[in-house]
């Protein structure tokens, strides 16, 4: 992509490569400069963070350990098999 | 306390107990990603044993090249995978014998403290559209945005390009910001 002219769409297409990287190529400070200066590009670019950082607070359950006690007897099986050849 | 690598190879020596202290390492990993990309409990938690099983047979072929985690991103991956063409299945058949909708959320019947940090109406809402991709640009989604992998390492997990997972990136992006822009 050329850092001659950004467009809104070269923006929009390349945050999603970008987001939260190291913005210091020439490219990313073009399009630093252009989401600076762009409303529309900024209220995006935000909006994407956002919708990012409630899928990353979204409060997770814990498993119940059934899965833990599947597997020891699935091991134990295994086990008692490989002795017995 | 032992490295995964430690535990590798004292699980292809024979030694089961390896295998349990590795299940323990890894659990809430494979958990917590299984239920990101199903959000449903139930098949989280049968993610979690088909993922160990699997790994339990395979352990053989993991080559040390990735990272252990890698590897089991993949296996979860394909489990996911296979569990969602499964629910489709199940849908199909459920929508022919019985009129009653059922909802992909699981409902605990005591509810844990931190949920409540974050209200129903948001959480219905963050499920409804993640839920709403087609599950290859969830996985994307999880892996690269949840989990913060790479893009190369999303890629070598899904079997995909660079390109092609930047691609599903950002389409899975735009479509959850569009059903997300009130909040």
């Amino acid at each position: 992509m050329s850092t001659d002219k950004i467009t809104c769409n070269d923006v929009l297409n390349h945050i999603c490569d970008n987001l939260d990287e190291d913005m210091d190529s020439p490219t990313c400070r073009a399009i630093k400069s252009h989401i600076a200066e762009c409303p529309d590009c900024a209220v995006y670019l935000k909006s994407m963070k956002n919708t990012i950082h409630l899928y990353k607070r979204y409060p997770l359950p814990k498993p119940s350990g059934a899965a833990n006690r599947r597997i020891e007897d699935f091991i134990l099986k295994n086990e008692i098999s490989r002795r017995n050849g | 306390m032992k490295t995964e690598n430690e535990l590798i190879k004292e699980i292809l020596d024979g030694n089961t107990q390896a295998f349990t202290e590795l299940f323990r390492m890894f659990e809430e990993t494979v958990y917590s990603f299984a239920f990101k990309v199903c959000r449903d409990r139930e098949k989280a938690e049968d993610t979690i044993q088909d993922t160990f099983i699997n790994v339990y047979r395979k352990l053989h072929q993991f080559d040390g090249k990735s990272k252990f985690s890698t590897w089991l991103y993949s296996i979860v991956t394909n489990n996911c995978l296979m569990k969602n063409r499964q629910r489709k299945i199940d849908t199909a058949s459920v929508s022919i014998h019985d009129d009653h909708e059922s909802s992909p959320l699981q409902t605990s019947p005591e509810p844990d403290p931190l949920e409540t940090v974050m209200s129903d109406e948001l959480r219905v809402k963050l499920d409804n559209a993640i839920l709403s991709l087609p599950v290859e640009y969830r996985v994307v989604f999880v892996l690269r945005d949840i989990e913060e992998l790479s893009a190369q390492e999303t890629g070598d997990i899904l079997g995909l390009s660079v390109p092609a997972v930047k691609s599903r990136l950002h389409r899975a992006r735009k479509a959850l910001r569009e059903q997300l822009s009130d909040y």
